[in-house]
């Protein structure tokens, strides 16, 4: 088994540019499998609301992958912070409603309130990820069964408390008028709210990758998730930008939920412990720590969900379990990771 | 080669021990109390609620204790067990439901299926995620149990969706069966389901403690506290690891069908949801890691709680009527749970037993010294 390992290592080495480049052709050919049995247009349709949901995924993955890879901490309270998110801006949503900015709205009105959701639900989730990482995840540095429990019990709680204050049934969204319905481009039907999600999770995956490559602050958290010690001794506060990711990974995960409730048009409790298990799967296909990973994880997910549920709609789930299962058989860190 | 046969090795000394002291600890007598309160429980309290609440402990202890194997003695954090536990529930109710007439033979054909069901997966789980991480086998079993709960919730054909399958059971362990009273109880398919459990969680559980106290047991507790020099003494520890997770996977699956006899009936949220894994993982917190028996006080406690908890809350509307936020705050028992879970985990580590242990150590260490002190 060292020794497998050990050669493993020794290719890694050699061939890396070659290896990544194989993983991105294969990740992407294999995405024009599903035309043999799914005809043109329908697969058109298939991947908008694919390539939707694998943004939408992206959002909470990103963070979560952020978090495990500088902190090394599994963040269970993940979905709580989406669910979160997905309420504030159904709250905002209906108080917008009152100004006539949602129903009947124009459509810089339409553009200017989900804007202001997706600005409530950032400020909301990076408040809740900052209370949590000072009063509960700093206390359970270095112990993964610790942070698990930890993170599970404050996800138990937050969403507990969601309960009581809005209500444990479904609710209803309102879409913004202007987002509202679809086009019909040569008989492929694309939801407007879907081409939406699709620029939100280029912006945020754009945005991350210039934090990360173009400012001090990324140089930082990349040389954290190389190498915490090294980063201190520099003199750099470890512990704030550990609070900075924490914040802004769970702000990244309320922009998803909010995102995500306009998206389905509806909204339930139940539904950051869903999402977290896609962000999950993503952060595991993709590697965890790895940003470009989980973007590509993504997207293979919400691809893979929406041609599978077309085909054997029971199925959705399991056969992202299933790409799971092979990816790791032919890559146990996943496909970006390390090690 | 000589010196091997001459000197008796570590854990021959300590178990040499233990067998000495066997009848005269008083960890045993507590054993045999308990075991004793179990027995006559039914014959004494005629109420069904205390039976049922006994019945659950006992099931969940065992469920609790096959966890603590997988998450104390092997130190792997799974998400999945309460999934292994519903699969033997659903085997059960399945096989009796899906060939109509409940027969005797369906009881050992449903515990087979429940052990190959969940070995199968079990293996399959370790195989796939142990080998890279710990952090990873969590995320994996998290994906594993959401998969099988909508399995367990959508395909309707065969498990019937959220509406769950009811199912009588055969001859004497039927409801409608009944032969006059025993020692003034009356004697009834309740009864004798009751104490059929009893023996099967009592012989699980002696098999987890077996099953600790073997030398397997002590491999996978070397693992747990220092796993490369494990590696360096030449123990495979990826294959104890795997085998810890499956023998823990099948208890489980084998308390899920005393949970089905019992209840007859299961459905998802049940048997297969999130809050019964978590409800597990708290007992086996409460209780105390790494210490089997630490299972059972947490399931008693949870057990109780959740049985007397509804009261609780009939209290607080009368307390407070009127009051709509206190009314919803109350309602929403999850919510303590997590509180529970938070202050457990931070004030509590040890668990009820472990930190029981831990006091009498130390008070033995202080009798010991102050002894070495007299003598002198």
């Amino acid at each position: 088994m060292t020794t497998q390992t050990a050669t493993a290592g020794l290719q890694e080495q050699g061939g890396t540019d070659f290896k990544k480049v194989g993983v991105w052709i294969a990740s992407v050919g294999i995405w024009f499998l599903p035309l043999l049995w799914i005809d043109p247009t329908t697969y058109a349709v298939l991947t908008v609301a694919g390539l939707a949901m694998g943004m939408l995924i992206f959002l909470t993955a990103s963070g979560l992958t952020l978090i495990f890879g500088l902190m090394d901490v599994l963040n269970l309270a993940h979905g709580a912070f989406f669910v979160w998110g997905a309420y504030v801006g159904f709250s905002l949503l209906n108080a917008l409603q009152q100004v006539g900015w949602v129903e009947g709205a124009g459509a810089a009105q339409s553009i200017g309130s989900v804007l202001l959701c997706l600005l409530a639900a950032l400020v909301v989730g990076g408040l809740m990820g900052i209370v949590l990482e000072k009063m509960l995840v700093r206390l359970t540095y270095g112990s993964h069964l610790k942070q698990i429990l930890i993170t599970m019990g404050a996800s138990l709680i937050l969403v507990e408390i969601l309960k009581v204050v809005w209500s444990p049934n479904d609710e209803v969204v309102m879409v913004p008028a202007a987002f509202q319905g679809s086009w019909d481009i040569m008989d492929v039907i694309i939801t407007k709210f879907r081409v939406v999600a699709i620029v939100v999770g280029l912006v945020v995956l754009g945005g991350i990758q210039l934090v990360m490559m173009r400012t001090k602050l990324g140089i930082i958290v990349r040389a954290g998730v190389e190498n915490k010690e090294v980063v201190e001794t520099l003199g750099y506060n470890i512990r704030r930008v550990f609070t900075g990711v924490f914040c802004a990974g769970a702000a990244l995960a309320a922009v998803g939920g909010t995102m995500w409730s306009i998206f389905k048009e509806q909204i339930h409790p139940a539904m950051g412990e869903e999402n977290l298990i896609f962000a999950l799967i993503v952060v595991i296909i993709g590697g965890m720590g790895s940003v470009t990973g989980s973007f590509l994880g993504a997207i293979m997910v919400g691809l893979a969900f929406n041609y599978v549920a077309y085909t054997l709609p029971p199925l959705a789930l399991g056969a992202n379990i299933m790409i799971m299962a092979v990816i790791l058989l032919i890559r146990p860190t996943g496909l970006m990771g390390k090690e | 080669m000589e010196s091997k046969t001459m000197q008796p090795t570590p854990v021959q000394t300590e178990r040499e021990n233990l067998r000495r002291v066997r009848f005269t600890r008083p960890a045993l007598w507590v054993q045999l109390v308990l075991l004793a309160c179990l027995i006559a429980g039914p014959l004494v309290v005629p109420s069904f609620r205390a039976m049922d609440v006994m019945t659950k402990v006992m099931i969940f202890a065992v469920v609790a204790a096959s966890y603590d194997l997988i998450l104390g003695y092997t130190g792997i954090l799974s998400l999945a067990h309460v999934t292994f536990f519903g699969i033997g529930a659903y085997s059960m109710a399945l096989v009796v439901f899906h060939s109509g007439q409940a027969a005797w033979y369906h009881i050992p054909v449903a515990m087979a299926l429940a052990v190959g069901i969940s070995g199968i997966l079990a293996v399959a789980l370790a195989f796939f995620s142990l080998r890279v991480k710990a952090i990873f086998f969590t995320m994996m079993s998290l994906a594993l149990a959401e998969f099988v709960f909508i399995l367990g919730d959508q395909w309707h054909d065969l498990t019937m969706g959220e509406d769950g399958v009811s199912f009588s059971l055969p001859g004497i362990f039927s409801v409608n069966w009944s032969d006059g009273t025993f020692l003034g109880a009356a004697l009834n398919g309740r009864l004798m389901t009751y104490y059929f459990i009893l023996v099967a969680s009592v012989l699980l559980f002696i098999g987890l403690v077996r099953f600790v106290r073997s030398p397997v047991g002590r491999v996978l507790k070397s693992v747990r506290d220092n796993e490369q020099r494990s590696t360096a003494l030449g123990y495979k520890t990826f294959h104890y690891k795997v085998l810890s997770n499956v023998f823990g996977s099948v208890v489980a699956s084998l308390a899920g069908v005393l949970f089905a006899m019992w209840l007859g009936y299961v459905n998802p949220t049940s048997v297969l949801g999130i809050p019964v894994m978590l409800n597990v993982l708290l007992m086996v917190i409460i209780g105390g890691m790494g210490t089997l028996y630490g299972s059972i006080m947490g399931a008693a406690f949870i057990q109780v709680a959740e049985a007397w908890l509804p009261d609780l809350q009939k209290l607080a509307m009368l307390l407070l009527p009127g009051v709509e936020m206190a009314q919803r705050l109350a309602e929403r028992w999850i919510l303590y749970f997590g509180i529970l879970f938070i202050l457990v985990v931070i004030f509590f580590p040890k668990g009820i037993v472990g930190t029981a242990r831990d006091v009498i150590a130390r008070r033995k260490l202080r009798l010991a010294q102050r002894d070495h002190q007299t003598g002198l």
